[in-house]
């Protein structure tokens, strides 16, 4: 079982931590450590006792060691932009963020991939190919800040993850430090070939949300940029319209890039920020963005079009140049940051349905937000079924909050009744292990349990996520706010 | 039907292995947990009464298929929706998906269109005591817990029985074509390919190719007999181009351009498979195809050259990989402890 005691941190092992990553690489001051306690879900905080920096794989593997020796726990942590709470110090202990590990330490242009440090951030390498023609696929709403290593702790994905896959898809290899200090190379090796005898155990610390080990160095799959993109703004009269549309576009067999839904509401706070030129008066508006060779995509884009019109869209725009194609897609990535415009807090949750429930599931979010008296805005994966409603309350009304939490619960739920799932990428972390006995039996999760135990036998590594049972940070301190 | 009598021995392997035959989910779970009870060890599952396909939803592209089924009526049935599942191992008539997942099987469109993983959206399992597990769903995203079932596709059956798949399709295409280019010697093949990989071209299959008949150590530890083909002894390389006719008959000519001018179609690929559904398997850096091809010597091969996998008959085998041997014994022992089912090949 899991330590339930606050980890304690002896003074003489903060200086031996010291003398492995030196003195600019370690923080033990409570207000320096003020920013790790938490991440991009804010609901629950707690301090870690001790962050550490480091620069290389043997100081993480050298750390690693010393809190082994101690039954300290560990917690990896990247840029901190999780949004389920992933990278929390449940029960302190000594969190290691790599986030000065983030070169990108070669490009193979011919073979395509690159190799990086586990805190290198997303966009920085499809920022370093891109002059050569090639891209890294997944591409989550955080690429400008999160890092490759969180990205292989959550499996991230992204709008455009509807064709080219999410972030398993496009690893191919990894360094990494196992709880007990040693160092792995799981997955191909920059100079070895795709196949990789034995088990996948690249494909299972994958999405394993930090608590298999401390991931250091990530090789990539790059791909080639597509020739040319088609971007269109579908605009609806209603949501039940897009959704319909969204159903039709991938029943009729085309595979879009990406395929994003954006409601009223959403649109409406994303215009008063950015400018776009977003129809205000639109019950929802689709982004469909098609890629290829330039030759076939105008057939395929008349497709779409006519799908749009046939379920009553009112125009569908197609983005004339890169430019305009780049502002939408800065729009979309960036709606949540104008959620401030239409409320103090707001709680997201990013359930997935089967696509051809979109619609059912639409229309229960809208009734959700009848119930429970709050304005709920959706900006999300229409493509994928992967939901995004962002529930808005008032911190300061007790009883906002509770309803928020009750109306993303309903919603959940009914996403696992739909034969869904309660999270397509942002992970179960500390905010929705109540789920996982409700998507998951006891079998399963005994199973994913005794995987945890081949990584880490001690339950030391990233303790307190994802398994009922684990203990919540509400047991040490009071909740300070819900969400960001 | 008593328990005793589902276990049968089979004169193919050693007595105290097992052969075992399902004829339901139910069957199969009693049967291995008595099985697992007495540390009886399983050596070949017989899945094929699982053969149904559970549920196919169009408009989800998606589908749920019993690990008995074959590929070949699996394909079938996606097809009269204008689907399929992109995975093109050789033999599709006797290749269940239990066969594709067990053994990572994957075909010429690999360069296109992934391996079986990567459309493996959610799996059910009977572990080595009876116990059935869930990984996944039948969403085509999906982060909730760890991804279990990245572990069953390669495992060789030696962590559970795979009985039960849900995978994410694609469209048949509108229209797919190969083309060929004939090499006179492995540094001009070697040439072509770089010649593609630098193009606007987006070919689907990238293989480079040379069925031998004149190597008698071929047939050595295979004993079976030489392929039927024309173009005996001919190097080869071939692009096969799939999606809108616009987008094909475009590639054509780029790819006429570079060279390849003949028409093809994959027949080489059964014409090696043919011949045994066993090749020593190399993968190397895509890069290093050519140089490791000249290194085998005098070989029958097929080289999905753009993922720098060789298959080959003949020559020495390739050196063993190295594995993080404690992990993956760790990973056995937890859940299969007692080694009732197979060992994964080392």
């Amino acid at each position: 079982m899991e330590s339930q005691l606050k980890a304690n941190i002896p003074p003489a092992l903060v200086d031996e931590l010291r003398a492995i990553v030196g003195d600019d690489g370690i923080l033990a001051d409570p207000a320096e450590l003020r920013v790790y306690e938490c991440d991009a879900y804010t609901l629950e905080r707690s301090l870690p006792n001790v962050v550490v920096l480091p620069q290389t794989t043997e100081q993480v593997a050298a750390v690693v060691k010393l809190c082994a020796q101690h039954n300290i726990p560990i917690i990896p942590r990247g840029a901190g932009t999780s949004l389920s709470g992933a990278v929390l110090a449940v029960t302190g202990g000594v969190m290691i963020a790599l986030t000065r590990m983030n070169k990108i330490l070669a490009v193979d242009y011919r073979n395509r991939r690159a190799l990086v440090e586990a805190g290198c951030v997303n966009a920085w390498i499809t920022n370093a190919v891109k002059s050569r023609g090639l891209l890294y696929a997944p591409d989550p709403s955080s690429q400008p800040a999160c890092t490759i290593g969180g990205n292989v702790g959550t499996n991230s994905g992204g709008p455009h993850t509807l064709k080219y896959g999410v972030t398993t898809d496009h690893i191919l290899g990894f360094e990494m430090v196992l709880p007990d200090g040693e160092i792995v190379w799981l997955g191909s090796t920059p100079d070895g070939g795709e196949e990789v005898d034995g088990y996948d155990l690249r494909g299972v610390v994958i999405g394993s949300e930090g608590m298999f080990g401390i991931v250091t160095r990530v090789l990539v799959r790059l791909i080639r940029a597509p020739q040319a993109y088609k971007t269109m703004l579908g605009v609806f009269e209603s949501v039940d319209g897009a959704s319909q549309a969204v159903s039709d576009i991938i029943g009729a067999g085309i595979v879009p890039a990406a395929l994003e839904m954006m409601d009223q509401l959403i649109t409406q706070a994303v215009e008063a920020a950015y400018h776009f030129g977003f129809p205000l008066d639109a019950g929802a508006v689709l982004i469909v963005e098609l890629d290829g060779l330039a030759t076939g995509l105008n057939r395929q884009a008349e497709r779409v079009i006519a799908i749009c019109k046939n379920n009553r869209a009112r125009e569908v725009r197609v983005a004339k140049t890169d430019q305009e194609r780049a502002d939408l897609w800065k729009c979309r990535k960036r709606a949540f940051g104008a959620i401030g415009r239409l409320s103090p807090n707001f709680l997201t949750q990013d359930g997935v349905v089967p696509r051809s429930k979109l619609p059912e599931i639409m229309r229960f979010i809208r009734a959700c937000s009848e119930k429970y008296g709050l304005r709920i805005p959706n900006v999300f994966h229409a493509g994928d079924g992967n939901i995004h409603p962002l529930i808005l309350y008032d911190e300061r009304d007790p009883d906002q909050i509770r309803r928020a939490l009750e109306a993303g619960h309903d919603i959940l739920n009914k996403c696992v009744e739909l034969g869904g799932s309660v999270t397509g990428e942002h992970g179960i972390g500390v905010e929705k292990i109540d789920f996982m006995e409700k998507q998951f039996t006891k079998e399963d999760l005994d199973a994913m349990r005794a995987l945890r135990r081949v990584f880490d036998p001690e339950n030391r590594c990233n303790p307190h996520k994802m398994f009922p049972g684990s203990k919540r940070c509400s047991d040490f301190a009071p909740k300070k706010q819900i969400a960001a | 039907m008593r328990r005793e009598k589902k276990f049968s021995t089979t004169n193919r392997h050693e007595l105290t292995r097992m052969v075992l035959r399902a004829t339901s989910l139910n069957e199969l779970t009693d049967t291995l947990a008595f099985g697992n009870s007495r540390g009886e060890k399983v050596a070949v599952f017989d899945l094929s009464a699982l053969n149904r396909v559970v549920e196919h939803t169009p408009e989800d592209m998606t589908v749920t298929a019993e690990a008995g089924l074959t590929l070949d009526d699996l394909q079938t049935q996606l097809a009269k929706r204008g689907q399929w599942l992109p995975i093109d191992p050789p033999n599709p008539k006797d290749t269940t998906i239990s066969e594709i997942l067990n053994a990572n099987l994957s075909g010429p469109r690999r360069f296109g269109c992934g391996i079986i993983r990567d459309h493996l959206i959610g799996l059910k399992v009977v572990l080595a005591d009876g116990r059935v597990i869930k990984s996944g769903g039948k969403v085509v995203k999906n982060v909730a817990g760890y991804d279990l079932q990245k572990l069953f596709v390669g495992s060789r059956g030696s962590l559970g029985v795979i009985v039960e798949a849900t995978f994410k399709l694609r469209p048949l295409p509108e229209t797919e074509r190969f083309v060929l280019a004939h090499c006179e010697s492995l540094e001009r093949a070697g040439e072509l390919i770089e010649s593609v990989l630098d193009s606007e071209v987006a070919p689907l299959v990238l293989d480079l190719h040379h069925l031998s008949t004149l190597n008698p150590s071929a047939s050595a530890d295979c004993g079976a007999t030489a392929p039927k083909q024309s173009e005996d002894g001919q190097l080869s390389t071939v692009l096969g181009f799939a999606g809108t006719r616009e987008e094909v008959d475009w590639q054509l000519a780029k790819a006429c351009e570079l060279g390849f001018s003949e028409p093809a179609n994959l027949d080489y690929e059964k014409s090696f498979w043919v011949e045994s559904s066993s090749a020593h398997r190399l993968s190397v850096l895509p890069s290093r195809t050519i140089e490791t091809i000249r290194g085998l010597g005098h070989v029958s091969f097929v080289a999905r050259a753009g993922n720098g996998v060789i298959y080959y008959r003949g020559g020495t085998p390739p050196p063993k990989a190295a594995f993080p041997v404690n992990l993956l014994r760790r990973v056995k022992d937890a859940y299969d402890p007692k080694h009732t089912l197979p060992d994964l090949p080392t």
